[in-house]
């Protein structure tokens, strides 16, 4: 392992890489959060109000299979984001980090 | 998931389907295998009624309207073409075994055996993630839950789908980033490696197996069903072909099972999700209109669900299956259920390895989103496939031929095909045998890999010889290990042929919910985080766990079995005092329950209670904060200066890529 004399400290500290690891972590731990609270009102609401998932949307269609149906769409919805995000702006401050540190 | 996780349901599923291969047998006359006798039934019984709340209640009686009415319906049962399916089935291990033969010449280092020397693309392992992850219970389980359940069977699957937002987004690239080959190596970065090392083997190990036993049984069970081959017979030679893959093919091989296995499962349920589309004339307001009108399923709700003899005023029970709360009742267990779906997923160590056999965290991104997008298309096309089953198909058709509606896909694709007997019939209830035999392929080579990784790499190279094992020792080691692991599955697969592996499956999600996925979240992103952290973690963790498993509703508890016999026998009873003359089926159903009711009417569960303590099914509402808290605690505990200072490291390889092992790294 040629790179392990590296001096990780110093690397650490680097703006760039602070500046990538807090748009990261904002960035993930957030929309992580938020998608996990959106997946957990699944069972909250069936659970404790299912009278919500019964009003009836489009004929026989209700609010619940539409509830679940979004779940479906925020999950892809949120990969495709985050793949984005990251092509665009995560790749480009780690390739300009890296680039800095040769 | 394997399944799928899709966990639960697996297990639900598949103990269910037993019990449904017995009543389905037995009434038919078509020999029942030894290995179905009474004593068989009895172990199973209770462990559907316990997992399955709409059926507990009734446990004892549809047995009684079953042999009522044995007499005058035909004998339900899915008979595939034996000659047509096993030819099925034979392409399927050849086209395997070829791969095998070719991945075997290429694996010639440790990083070749664990990883595939990191060549695998995005792509590719998107693809292979994929097929480690859905399971042949989930394609027949929770279609069957949908057909029987309307939406809550459909709410069930949403969780499975859900997981892997949580290795999209805080495990799958800082994993790529600062592992190896294993959950130990991300662990033991700035720990002591040896402890941490040889407890992380050791939770990988128990997750890897107990999902691994869960999975044996199920394959023998399913494949008795199908094809009448006797139980032992399909564990052994499940287990066989996963060892040959695993041990000669390592990840190479292993991953071009599950990339098979997910292509052939993405295309059957394509195949039959689109014909259900067509038939239903590509409009949902109108296939939804027609399930809420029609009468069976109306009627099925009504006496089989919810049992309201007298229809009650202005409650349409077609519209009632389109509303929650027919299957899932206890909202508390659901969220509870919810924890482990969301946090599990990212805690299973054949999972975390997928992400070692891609290049780079790049790749590890594009690999869990193709994964993800597989996965939720999957569900999506199961949940139209278990409602079309429900319509075409009449949930009492697949009640009477399954209990836990798991034979509704293979049933669709018989109809869909042309209907029992005919040549379309046949080929298409084949081709989705083969697929779920190849679907169960590839999850069990996935788990002994990752098992055998544990203890190949973790507990013999890096604790036993201090990382100092050359090439090729360290595949040889891994390959004996593996064969090892394989031949242990194999023996307790046999052995658990009777218990109750729904148990099991809680189990594993359980464990990599509360005590793998706290330690491997702290020690990637949490300064302090240190050896003493991930020990009280992974112990507090997975012992809460298995606690509390061990002591709720999933378990088996034969008090409640043996009121379930008598329940019949009184049944029974009162009909011969009322002067009926029983027919030969009930006579025989009087006798198991008495049989049952004996054997049963003193014992206690596995840990001795009579009955559960804990309420939930599932622990991961209590246990997952437990294993955070019991983490975070030991951690500040007992400081470690050098975990703290080693921390910089970590966070910048988890977070570049630098210094990431390479195929080369020797």
């Amino acid at each position: 392992m040629a790179e392990t004399n590296l001096d990780w400290d110093k690397i650490a500290n680097n703006s760039k890489f602070l500046e990538l690891k807090s748009k990261k972590r904002n960035f993930l731990f957030s929309w992580w959060i938020v998608s996990t609270i959106y997946y957990l009102l699944l069972p909250v609401i069936s659970g404790y109000f299912p009278e919500a998932f019964r009003v009836q949307v489009i004929g026989p269609i209700n609010f619940g299979y539409l509830f679940i149906l979004s779940q479906f769409v925020v999950a892809i919805g949120v990969a495709i984001y985050y793949a984005h995000v990251a092509n665009k702006d995560f790749d480009r401050l780690t390739k300009q980090l890296l680039d800095a540190l040769q | 998931m394997k399944n799928g996780i899709a966990a639960i349901t697996i297990a639900l599923s598949l103990s269910v389907s037993a019990v449904a291969a017995l009543s389905a047998a037995t009434p038919a006359g078509a020999a029942p295998a030894p290995a179905l006798s009474a004593p068989g039934a009895a172990a199973i019984q209770p462990q559907a009624a316990a997992a399955t709340q709409p059926q507990a209640a009734a446990g004892a009686n549809p047995a009684v309207k079953s042999a009522a009415k044995g007499a005058d319906t035909a004998p339900a049962k899915v008979t595939p073409n034996r000659g047509i399916t096993i030819g099925m089935f034979a392409l399927i291990i050849a086209v395997t075994m070829g791969v095998v033969v070719w991945a075997a010449k290429k694996t010639q280092t440790a990083a070749d055996f664990y990883t595939a020397g990191g060549g695998i693309t995005g792509f590719q392992n998107g693809w292979a993630i994929a097929g480690d992850y859905m399971s042949a219970a989930s394609f027949l389980g929770m279609s069957g839950l949908i057909s029987l359940y309307g939406i809550d069977g459909f709410m069930y699957a949403v969780g499975p789908m859900f997981s892997f937002i949580a290795i999209l987004l805080v495990i799958a690239e800082p994993c790529r980033n600062a592992g190896r080959y294993t959950l130990g190596d991300i662990l033991s970065f700035r720990s002591s490696p040896k402890i941490v090392r040889g407890v992380a083997a050791l939770s990988t190990v128990t997750v890897s197996i107990f999902y691994l036993i869960a999975q044996m049984v199920g394959a023998g069970k399913l494949m008795q069903m199908l094809l009448n081959i006797p139980y032992r017979v399909s564990v052994i030679g499940v287990g066989a072909l996963m060892v040959a893959y695993v041990v000669f093919g390592g990840m190479k091989a292993t991953t071009w099972v599950q990339i098979i296995k997910a292509s052939l499962l993405m295309g059957a349920t394509t195949v039959l999700c689109v014909l259900v589309a067509v038939k239903s004339g590509l409009n949902p307001v109108t296939f939804f209109t027609d399930i809420v009108n029609s009468s069976a399923i109306q009627e099925h709700v009504r006496m089989n669900v919810l049992k309201d003899v007298i229809a009650k005023e202005g409650v349409n029970y077609g519209q009632r299956f389109l509303e929650p709360g027919l299957f899932l009742k206890n909202p508390l267990d659901q969220i509870s259920l919810g924890f482990a779906w969301a946090l599990g997923a990212a805690g299973l160590p054949h999972i975390l390895m997928r992400f070692f056999t891609v290049p780079s965290a790049k790749e590890a991104r594009k690999s869990i989103i193709i994964a993800l997008f597989l996965n939720a298309s999957f569900f999506f096309m199961i949940s139209i496939i278990g409602f079309g089953a429900a319509l075409y198909l009449t949930p009492q058709n697949i009640l009477a031929v399954d209990k836990g509606g798991n034979m509704a896909t293979l049933l669709l694709a018989q109809y869909m095909g042309g209907g029992p007997g005919s040549l379309g019939g046949d080929i298409f209830l084949a081709f989705i045998c083969a697929v779920a035999f190849a679907t169960i392929l590839a999850v069990v080579s996935g788990l002994v890999l990752a098992a055998s990784a544990a203890i190949a790499h973790d507990v013999y190279v890096n604790i036993i010889k201090d990382g100092k094992a050359d090439q090729q020792l360290q595949v040889k080691v891994a390959r004996i290990t593996s064969l090892l692991v394989g031949t242990a599955a194999i023996l307790m697969g046999l052995a658990a042929e009777k218990e109750n592996v729904v148990a099991l499956v809680a189990l594993a999600f359980a464990v990599a919910a509360s005590g793998n996925f706290p330690v491997v979240i702290l020690s990637l992103f949490w300064k302090k985080f240190n050896t003493a952290g991930i020990v009280s973690g992974l112990v507090v963790g997975t012992v809460t766990a298995l606690g509390l498993v061990m002591i709720s509703p999933v378990m088996t508890y034969p008090k409640k079995v043996a009121a379930d016999a008598k329940k019949v026998v009184e049944t029974l009873e009162k009909k011969v005092a009322g002067g009926v003359v029983l027919a030969d089926k009930e006579v025989k159903a009087l006798e198991k329950a008495r049989v049952e009711y004996q054997k049963n009417k003193d014992g206690t569960s596995m840990v001795g209670l009579d009955q559960a303590i804990f309420p939930l099914k599932n622990p991961g509402i209590v246990s997952v904060p437990i294993g955070f808290l019991a983490a975070v605690f030991g951690c500040l505990l007992f400081r470690e200066r050098r975990a703290e200072e080693m921390f910089a490291e970590i966070d910048v390889r988890q977070n570049t890529g630098l210094g990431i092992a390479k195929a080369s790294d020797h």
